[in-house]
């Protein structure tokens, strides 16, 4: 009797492990749309109102919660925050005349004043859910198919881009940060600096890389990073050109390499995303699936 | 743990309940910059207090819920939590345990374990990263922070399951090998009286 039930347990046992095995074989080898696919979707769907209503109700926890660590942060940016006021405020005046010699070189072209997301429909959508892991970085947003959500639809917050739509069912849509680690941003420094592909440090949701600069382009602390938008005909970045990343924070340049490495601090709150706008129904770019 | 269909809902219920207040709560929080994460330790408290068969497919059930909403890799949760809840439940039926700070340690061994089995994983299928101090800090910090998120919920967990868990049953007579102070005699009682009643 008692090894009978040994035997049951142990044979559950590896027939869970399988089954575990199984499902992750079958659902690498399956292509988009395949019945685990679909299947996952429609257990996603369940949970969305379920994420939604527990999103909303638990965020004054939350808040207050995150308010302790907050604080803490705060007092060590406070310091870095006053000296970036002065050198915005420089800029700012740079900016500003830059700005009126655009819009009358613009409207010299006959070019209306356009946005970085001009063609694109904005929709607002709220975070209902995100992973545990530093593995997935991707939270789960309120809007899909339904709300003319697509794959590949960029996401950006008030302050810069936040990443892309890799995954749509009717109500809900997955977006890929750009902290993730399958992200790779065409990205210009701006004012001239050069090209490059921001990728992330896989786990740290404020450092993007941007790798192999020639290192006799210089590059400095505060310089500003926005998708370039990158295209050859055939094939293209999903992010149209403009979008602000985020500004670099390190350079380093190693002795015996041509080549420099760029961190960049994302100008989205990645930890802290609670509303997104997916810029839904672009123009089309070429080689970018939607 | 005596299973009835009353308190298989129970279970069901807490898993469904723990992995959307994961989701939707606890991954927004940061302590030392890292998330907590609250599924192994739940996964583990069920496996204390139901054993290995309970704990086993607990963690299945519970990592195939969470990729499928998550839209992650199917099996790859369910692999790591099977095996955490497995484990956590071998322990409960192979050894007495008198002291309240076994299951908070417990909890945080087996979460580090299965936030590394989840890393080695992962680092199996391609996620192009270097094994970096970022990466082991974030274990060690999910582990250190399922210590302390066990305190409480490992009680609550084990106030929502009362009416199965067999040491509480005081028609049996027994007293919990897993109550402090809880003599070697009283224990000894526990366990033949259990074996009789034919539960774990």
């Amino acid at each position: 009797m008692y090894r009978k039930q040994v035997r049951r347990r142990r044979a559950i046992l590896v027939l869970l492990v399988v089954a575990a095995l199984v499902l992750l074989s079958t659902q690498f080898s399956e292509r988009e749309g395949g019945p685990l696919h679909s299947m996952q979707r429609a257990v996603a769907s369940v949970f969305g109102p379920m994420e939604e209503g527990a999103t909303r109700a638990l965020k004054p926890a939350r808040d207050l919660i995150n308010w302790f660590d907050e604080t803490f942060k705060a007092r060590g940016e406070n310091d870095d925050l006053r000296s970036e006021l002065q050198q915005l405020r420089t800029q700012l005046v740079q900016a500003q005349s830059a700005e009126g010699e655009n819009k009358q070189l613009r409207e010299l072209l006959g070019i209306d004043r356009e946005g970085t997301l001009a063609g694109y429909t904005p929709v607002t959508a709220r975070v209902i859910g995100r992973s545990p892991t530093v593995w997935y970085s991707t939270v789960t947003v309120d809007k899909g198919s339904s709300a003319g959500v697509k794959m590949n639809d960029p996401v950006v917050t008030g302050d810069g881009l936040a990443g892309r739509i890799t995954d749509v069912t009717g109500g809900t849509a997955v977006v890929s940060l750009i902290t993730d680690d399958r992200s790779a941003v065409s990205a210009r420094v701006l004012p001239d600096g050069p090209e490059g592909v921001a990728e992330p440090e896989v786990g740290d949701p404020s450092d993007l890389l941007l790798d192999f600069i020639d290192k006799s382009q210089p590059i400095h602390r505060g310089q500003i990073l926005v998708t370039a938008g990158w295209s050859n005909g055939a094939i293209s970045s999903a992010f149209p050109p403009g979008i602000p990343i985020g500004k670099v924070s390190e350079t380093v340049v190693g002795d015996q390499q041509a080549f420099q490495r760029v961190h960049v601090t994302p100008y989205a709150d990645i930890r802290g995303l609670d509303f997104v706008q997916v810029a839904t129904g672009g123009p089309k770019r070429p080689g970018v699936p939607g | 743990m005596i299973i009835t269909w009353r308190i298989g809902l129970r279970i069901a219920l807490i898993v469904v309940v723990t992995i959307v207040l994961q989701i939707s709560f606890f991954s927004y929080l940061s302590f030392f910059g890292t998330t907590p994460n609250v599924i192994p330790l739940m996964v583990v408290s069920l496996g204390l207090l139901g054993g290995g068969m309970i704990g086993a497919v607990c963690g299945f059930a519970a990592g195939l819920l969470l990729d499928s909403a998550l839209l992650q890799t199917l099996g790859v949760s369910s692999l790591v939590l099977l095996g955490a809840g497995y484990l956590a439940g071998r322990y409960r039926e192979g050894a007495e345990f008198s002291n309240s700070l076994i299951p908070p340690l417990l909890a945080g061994v087996l979460t580090t374990a299965a936030a590394a089995g989840f890393a080695a994983i992962q680092l199996m299928l391609g996620v192009h990263t270097p094994v970096s101090l970022l990466v082991l800090r974030e274990i060690f910090v999910q582990g250190l922070l399922a210590v302390l998120l066990t305190i409480p919920i490992y009680p609550l967990i084990r106030w929502a399951l009362r009416p199965a868990i067999v040491d509480d049953l005081t028609v049996l007579g027994a007293r919990s090998p897993i109550t402090r102070g809880a003599s070697r005699a009283g224990r000894a009682r526990g366990r033949r009286i259990r074996r009789a009643a034919g539960v774990s």
